[in-house]
């Protein structure tokens, strides 16, 4: 079976849950024989046995070379705000159109790319990709898989999303032959929001990595010599992450125990807000930002908290409380994120319950056995989260697309 | 000669609030949820009144007046008989009737729905006397035939209740211990030369309680006459059919839907059917047969999971943190003397809120997630250590005024004494006294520093609560 991926990012690319997603789906998928295409829209380093065609190379059709960062709403700091270029004063000028011009530019390569390769079924990651993954079933009738990390639901926080993402995912769920998403989280989203039948979509959970990371030298050392416990906010600084209920938590966790220190790992369109909050809220001496952390920097950030929060107003799957458990180190996560349907082993709360927040961070630093025993148990559990039963469940929907199908 | 012995259990615990870390020297009521959710503990009552207790005991009431040679075992918690009292006294009433027929036995217990017993002998002593009393109180009559919380065995309990005058125990029948022979006889605890121990039959017992309504079951649906057929099977290979199970698989466990009510209400007619079969209660079938053989148990036994042990209560690390935590306030809670706090402090025991916090997650786990109100085991865990938390500085507290208090008394005395022999030397003067009066008051003051910080509550509170116990407004019920 010979499958034609469409995918915005991918290691060794320094990205989000998306590359790490279809990196390890497609790991998996060729350990289970399944010939992969993987189609990226920028000439870039890859990682893995997939074969990799650029979007950006020389076609047939002749694609004028684009300089604009190609980032998916994943990573960016905003969905579609791309810098295109500087005024006279300097300022950057920021265009939302620009990224859905990639991504209709990415879907005329998919067409031509579509009309030259040889393959069974086209499944295309994330909505950056959806265009390309209709334009190549248009070229060659095969069937269609949409794979849902985020929709533009979550990225707003709320309803008040771009209408001309929207747009996109609406119409191409329509085209696609089954959508698959991430959680069942999202997919009342979708069912809800989109109107599709709940029929045609898939649930099928990221998964983990589940091999014990080294143990690493520790970070923060002299805080915790101090005494001091770190509990860890890891991932971009958005609306759509809650960051600012963690920070009214922190004023109340820091009224009943001053013995906390906060750090905020990452970057984002909101920093600046959540600078001035935590000045309003003078917590300056009990909250450190540790600017966004990568590879082994961030490995040491989760080894030395004792404990990490996700509190997302919106997150379709969330991969830090994996990470951190990976670690050693167990999570309060938020209940409106798909992980919290497969997690058994950490603690839940609504993302704006700002008191039960605390309530649990205050809770669980008071009693370490809670912490212990929820690492024990949740690493037992992140056995079970693996990439290959996700790619088993991702090889069961390709094959009932090619049921009927006579070759 | 067939008998069959029917024990119901009759068990709510008082669920523990969402009680957070701020409540934590505030907040003294731990039990007194009265929101919407399933911590609220008069709303659980009412509602199993109205699923369980009430239709069920109609029933039995009925079998008991329509068949003379119907009898059947009754046990109560502590908790559950205070909160029938405070929550649905007519509940409490139709049990009383239910007792008066003379045909009902009820046995023996711990007040707190404790497992106490393996953690503080002298403890478990005190529940037992407060339930055997609060058990003459309501109905007048003293068991005989004991059965330990969540039918948790082992034979130097059995040895307890042989030295403690009781005539029986009660027992899971399960195959580690039983080896090839029946649980349908009665067996010698091992160690013990007296008291009997009646088995459980848990194939028979759980056909009911656990399996009556389930769909897929190879019986479903389960008809009384092919149930009272398999008890009828065991004439010739058993003396007594031992079905022990929760009261409220009947409406609340198994739904009015599946038909359990029209099950019970056919049932003691069935088994009777068969000539040379009845009902005794648990005294009458002690009585009644000798023991076959030994019954050998080292280890804790409970009527629990597929394990039959304790992990359901105290598997997991934060399962043995909390109960440890509980027992380790025992000696202070004890010291204090003080009617309320001990009464809260067992009210802490109860087995249900270490189940709450179980964590296995096989078929079992569905089980306890269906029988827990909290979120998750960790939310229960929470919310009960917060509650101990609270009730450890409550504690800490009393001991400090106690010994205050006893420091005053002690200087008080030494004061009057040496006025007696003032008074004797007929020099007694007015500064002498007065020198030694103001050290004590010295004294208390350096004391009260020490109190814990976060029990120095607002001026405001301290004048709200005053006034509200003048008034005898207390919040307790």
């Amino acid at each position: 079976m010979r499958v034609l991926t469409f995918g915005w990012e991918f290691p060794p690319e320094k990205n989000g849950g998306l590359g790490v997603a279809c990196y390890g789906l497609t790991r998996e998928l060729l350990q289970k024989g399944v010939e992969v295409i993987f189609v990226l829209p920028k000439t870039q380093e890859t990682r893995g046995d997939a074969r990799f065609l650029f979007a950006d190379q020389e076609r047939l059709v002749k694609i004028r070379h684009t300089d604009i960062s190609l980032r998916p709403y994943q990573q960016a700091d905003s969905t579609i705000s791309v810098i295109v270029g500087y005024d006279k004063q300097g300022k950057p000028i920021i265009r939302s159109r620009t990224i859905i011009e990639e991504v209709h530019r990415f879907a005329h390569q998919a067409a031509v790319i579509a009309r030259e390769e040889e393959f069974d079924v086209i499944h295309a990651h994330d909505w950056t990709s959806y265009l390309a993954g209709v334009a190549a079933k248009i070229a060659s009738g095969k069937p269609l898989i949409l794979h849902v990390h985020a929709t533009s639901f979550d990225q707003a926080g709320g309803d008040n999303v771009d209408p001309a993402i929207y747009k996109i995912e609406r119409e191409c769920f329509a085209m696609a032959d089954k959508v698959v998403t991430v959680s069942g989280y999202t997919k009342n989203i979708i069912v809800k929001k989109h109107g599709v039948p709940p029929g045609k979509v898939e649930v099928v959970y990221n998964g983990c990595d589940t091999s014990e990371p080294p143990r690493l030298p520790q970070t923060l050392v002299e805080l915790k010599q101090q005494g001091k416990k770190i509990v860890l906010y890891h991932g971009r600084i958005s609306i759509q992450k809650g960051v600012d209920n963690f920070i009214k938590a922190a004023r109340r966790v820091i009224d009943a125990n001053p013995n906390v220190i906060f750090v905020i790992s990452g970057s984002g369109d909101m920093t600046n807000q959540i600078i001035e909050q935590v000045g309003a809220l003078r917590l300056s001496e009990y909250v450190r930002f540790a600017g966004p952390l990568w590879e082994e920097d961030r490995d040491r950030m989760y080894q030395s908290a004792d404990l990490v929060v996700m509190p997302s107003v919106s997150e379709p799957f969330g991969l830090v409380p994996l990470e951190a458990l990976q670690h050693g180190t167990p999570s309060i996560i938020s209940k409106q994120s798909g992980v919290a349907e497969v997690l058994t082993h950490v603690l839940k709360v609504d993302f704006w319950d700002t008191d039960e927040m605390a309530n649990q961070i205050l809770s669980s630093l008071r009693y370490p056995v809670i912490r212990q025993q929820m690492v024990k148990e949740g690493k037992c559990q992140l056995q079970t989260l693996s990439w290959r039963q996700a790619a088993d469940k991702i090889l069961g929907i390709y094959k009932s697309l090619l049921q009927y199908v006579t070759p | 000669m067939l008998t069959v012995c029917p024990y119901f259990h009759v068990h709510q615990p008082y669920r523990v609030k969402k009680y957070r870390v701020f409540d934590i020297g505030n907040d003294t009521e731990y039990f007194n949820d009265d929101g919407e959710s399933d911590l609220n503990n008069r709303k659980i009552v009412q509602k199993v009144a109205d699923k369980s207790y009430r239709p069920t005991n109609k029933i039995l009431k009925e079998l008991l007046d329509n068949h003379p040679e119907f009898h059947f075992n009754l046990s109560f918690s502590g908790t559950v008989l205070d909160q029938f009292e405070a929550y649905a006294p007519d509940v409490l009433e139709s049990f009383q009737e239910l007792v008066a027929s003379g045909r009902v036995e009820i046995l023996a217990d711990t007040y707190h729905h404790s497992l106490a017993f393996f953690y503080s002998v002298p403890e478990f002593e005190r529940q037992v006397k407060q339930h055997e009393k609060r058990i003459k109180q309501l109905f007048g009559v003293k068991p005989r035939v004991f059965r330990n919380t969540e039918l948790s065995y082992r034979n130097d309990l059995a040895k307890w209740c042989e030295d403690n005058g009781y005539l029986g125990i009660m027992a899971e029948g399960w195959d580690k211990y039983l080896g090839w022979r029946s649980p349908n006889y009665l067996y010698r605890p091992a160690g013990c030369s007296k008291i009997k121990v009646l088995l459980k039959n848990y194939k028979l017992s759980d056909d009911i309680a656990f399996r009556f309504g389930n769909k897929a079951w190879s019986s479903w649906p389960l008809q009384a006459d092919t149930y009272a057929k398999w008890i009828h099977a065991h004439h010739g290979d058993g003396q007594t059919i031992n079905l022990f199970m929760d009261y409220e698989s009947f409406g609340e466990h198994q739904w009015e839907d599946t038909g359990i009510f029209n099950f019970l209400r056919a049932f003691p007619e069935m088994v009777m059917r068969h000539p040379d079969t009845s009902f005794k209660t648990a005294t009458q079938t002690v009585q009644a047969y000798d023991a076959a053989g030994e019954y050998d148990v080292p280890d804790v036994l409970t009527w629990a999971d597929t394990d039959r042990d304790l992990t359901a209560w105290t598997g997991n690390d934060i399962q043995r943190d909390a109960i440890a935590t509980t027992y380790r306030l025992e000696e202070d809670v004890m010291k204090t003397k003080k009617k309320d706090l001990i009464e809260t402090w067992r009210k802490l025991q109860t087995s249900d809120h270490f189940y709450y916090m179980c964590t296995k997650w096989s078929n079992d786990g569905d089980v306890h997630a269906y029988f827990s109100p909290y979120q998750s085991p960790y939310d229960a865990y929470i919310a009960f250590m917060n509650a101990l938390s609270d009730l450890q500085l409550r504690v800490k507290l009393a001991l400090t005024a106690q010994e205050e208090k006893e420091a005053t008394k002690s200087v008080a005395t030494t004061v009057v004494c040496e006025d007696c022999a003032q008074k004797n030397k007929k020099e007694a003067t007015i500064d002498t006294t007065l020198k030694v009066k103001p050290e004590p008051a010295v004294k208390m003051t350096s004391k009260t520093v020490e109190k814990p910080v976060a029990l120095l509550k607002p001026w405001w509170q301290k004048i709200t609560e005053s006034v509200r116990s003048l008034l005898g407004l207390t919040m307790r019920r």
